[in-house]
């Protein structure tokens, strides 16, 4: 069944690592808790900041919106980024609006 | 369903809503016969439409006044099935929007940015998008019904 899945995330910190998995629905209903977790994170320049997208289920522009401002921020302190695990059918979206190749290593 | 049916849902222009709405249109789309592939691309389409009438329709509201509603109409024709969604607030100026409507292919990380790309994802993945602004704003999406699918 294709039922919705509420959004929920959880992050691990590891030594100069700090990954963030996301999992179910990241909507505009979900979106600020998103922007909340994120924000102090995005301070910590000394590690490596990771999204891990294995269980998300659903993202549209406001997600890819909140991965952009992500990404801009990192880059203006020069700090590493990045996203991993993407699902096909995200991975669809990130290549139709071009944001791929800014979030992916390869 | 037969051609022309339509099914309404009318409700207040909050984001809490948006699960229902896409659940409702996997509903209707599974109905129909629509692939699993294609019921992903309505929904974020469905879902960038309803956005704009949550976060644009009815900004500047006051917490006192009661909350505008929108409009999710599904619409199935002999070959296709429209999703009209319908706000009767303030419409916002889909002319300039469409101008900036583009995907961020070839840009710096310095230029990128996420406006425009809800109506870019909708064109990109509806078949026709039509978008009119007269009282509020009206997004119609419309996906076709692939021959494929049909029985002979």
């Amino acid at each position: 069944m294709n039922q919705n899945e509420k959004f929920q995330l959880r992050t691990e910190t590891q030594e100069g690592r700090c990954i963030v998995y996301l999992s179910g629905e990241l909507d505009l209903d979900s979106a600020s808790q998103l922007r909340a977790a994120m924000a102090p994170l995005m301070e910590l320049t000394d590690r490596e900041l990771i999204l891990n997208l294995r269980d998300l289920k659903y993202i549209d522009s406001t997600g890819i919106g909140i991965f952009v401002s992500v990404l801009k921020a990192r880059h203006a302190k020069n700090a590493p980024f990045e996203v991993e695990a993407i699902p096909p059918g995200i991975r669809k979206l990130f290549d139709m609006t071009g944001i791929t190749t800014f979030l992916t290593k390869s | 369903m037969t051609a022309d049916e339509k099914i309404t849902l009318k409700l207040p222009a909050k984001s809490d809503y948006l699960d229902l709405i896409r659940l409702t249109l996997y509903g209707i789309a599974t109905k129909i016969g629509f692939t699993y592939e294609e019921i992903e691309d309505m929904k974020v389409a469905v879902s960038e439409a309803c956005n704009n009438a949550v976060l644009y329709a009815y900004a500047g509201r006051l917490d006192t006044e009661p909350h505008g509603e929108m409009e999710v109409s599904f619409v199935r024709t002999v070959d296709s099935l429209s999703i009209v969604v319908k706000d009767e607030g303030h419409s916002f100026d889909a002319a300039s929007v469409a101008q900036k409507a583009e995907p961020l292919h070839g840009k710096s990380i310095q230029d990128i940015q996420a406006g425009g790309l809800g109506l870019y994802l909708m064109q990109a993945l509806m078949d026709e998008v039509e978008v009119r602004s007269e009282k509020g704003t009206e997004v119609v999406l419309t996906k076709r019904l692939e021959k494929s699918g049909e029985m002979a």
